[in-house]
């Protein structure tokens, strides 16, 4: 119903833009219908308000020249820089830290499994594989890859060694 | 320009910087067609936009959100209907809340209106100055009003019919 009545002209343009006439034909048409009053009291309030908003002034802080030509000192000064520099300054840290990253896990893949060599354990399952102290101390890697005859003979042979 | 879309001294002041930052490194490609004025205008709205954009709206306003003082003030204003704000206090009260309504458009909407029905600026002049087609700029245009009534509508809600009967 109320969209019959003046929404169009309420919507249609500023407030500020209808003519006498318009603004007559409203007044009279308010008064007979609510629906429509609300809507023109909204419709004025939040134009007066927008228009408030506009009319309100701010003067820069005196220190906000020497701020933007301090800005535009640092951002010229970057652009001197070359572009690897600019580019390594940002993200310098991350790139070191992954660099040091990946060389910790290389030292740790290739370096410490050969020091373990030297490690008794280790000694005496290279030199045999199927040597009791082998067999035991590597039961979880063994057992599964040996018969039970294998681990016999195995360990028997190094008990006749002893003897 | 910048005050046009926020109103903490703060983010202005931020906004602007960026938007003098921006103009002084795109000065090579101002080709002097139109006036300097005009070329500033458009960087800081877009400059202005985009800063907006990246912020999260605040959503729809409800009476809940008002303060005292802003409704001591729709009261006050429901029944001087001759619209004239009276004190400083009244102006900054009102600038508050315009700010409030303001906040729950989108960004696009929300210059439409403010330079429109708030500066009365033309149409032809938000075009010039947005860049945008004639059309979209009465298209956003007539939305920003239709949500502003709207929000405001429900805001006012029972107390326009209370003085009506």
């Amino acid at each position: 119903m109320k969209q019959n009545h003046i929404i169009e002209l309420l919507e249609g343009g500023p407030l500020s833009s209808l003519s006498e006439n318009e603004l007559r034909a409203i007044g009279t048409h308010t008064e007979i219908c609510p629906a429509c009053h609300q809507a023109y009291e909204a419709a004025r309030i939040s134009t007066l308000l927008v228009k408030e908003r506009a009319a309100e002034t701010m003067e820069p802080s005196p220190f906000f020249q020497t701020r933007v030509l301090a800005a535009l000192r640092e951002q010229q000064a970057n652009n001197k820089v070359p572009a690897f520099w600019r580019l390594w300054k940002t993200a310098g840290a991350l790139v070191s830290s992954m660099a040091l990253t990946t060389a910790a896990l290389a030292v740790l893949s290739f370096v410490v499994p050969g020091a373990g060599a030297v490690t008794t354990q280790n000694a005496m399952a290279e030199s045999s594989p199927y040597s009791a102290e082998a067999i035991v101390f590597n039961q979880d890697q063994n057992e599964d890859q040996m018969t039970d005859e294998q681990l016999l003979s195995v360990i028997y042979a190094d008990e006749g060694e002893a003897k | 320009m910048a005050h046009r879309f926020f109103r903490q001294r703060s983010l202005v002041e931020e906004a602007a910087q960026e938007v003098f930052l921006k103009a002084f490194t795109q000065l090579g490609s101002y080709e002097g067609r139109g006036s300097m004025e005009g070329w500033l205008t458009r960087i800081a709205t877009n400059t202005c936009l985009n800063i907006l954009r990246a912020a999260k709206r605040r959503p729809e306003l409800t009476a809940a959100d008002l303060t005292e003082e802003q409704n001591h003030w729709l009261e006050q204003e429901l029944s001087n209907a001759a619209g004239a704000l009276q004190s400083a206090e009244d102006k900054l009260v009102a600038a508050d809340l315009a700010d409030r309504l303001l906040e729950t458009l989108s960004p696009e909407d929300r210059l439409a209106l403010t330079l429109i029905d708030g500066e009365d600026a033309s149409v032809n002049e938000v075009a010039e100055m947005t860049g945008w087609s004639e059309s979209k700029v009465k298209v956003r245009a007539f939305r920003a009003r239709k949500k502003a009534r709207e929000a405001m509508e429900r805001l006012l809600g029972r107390r326009v019919l209370s003085r009506a009967h």
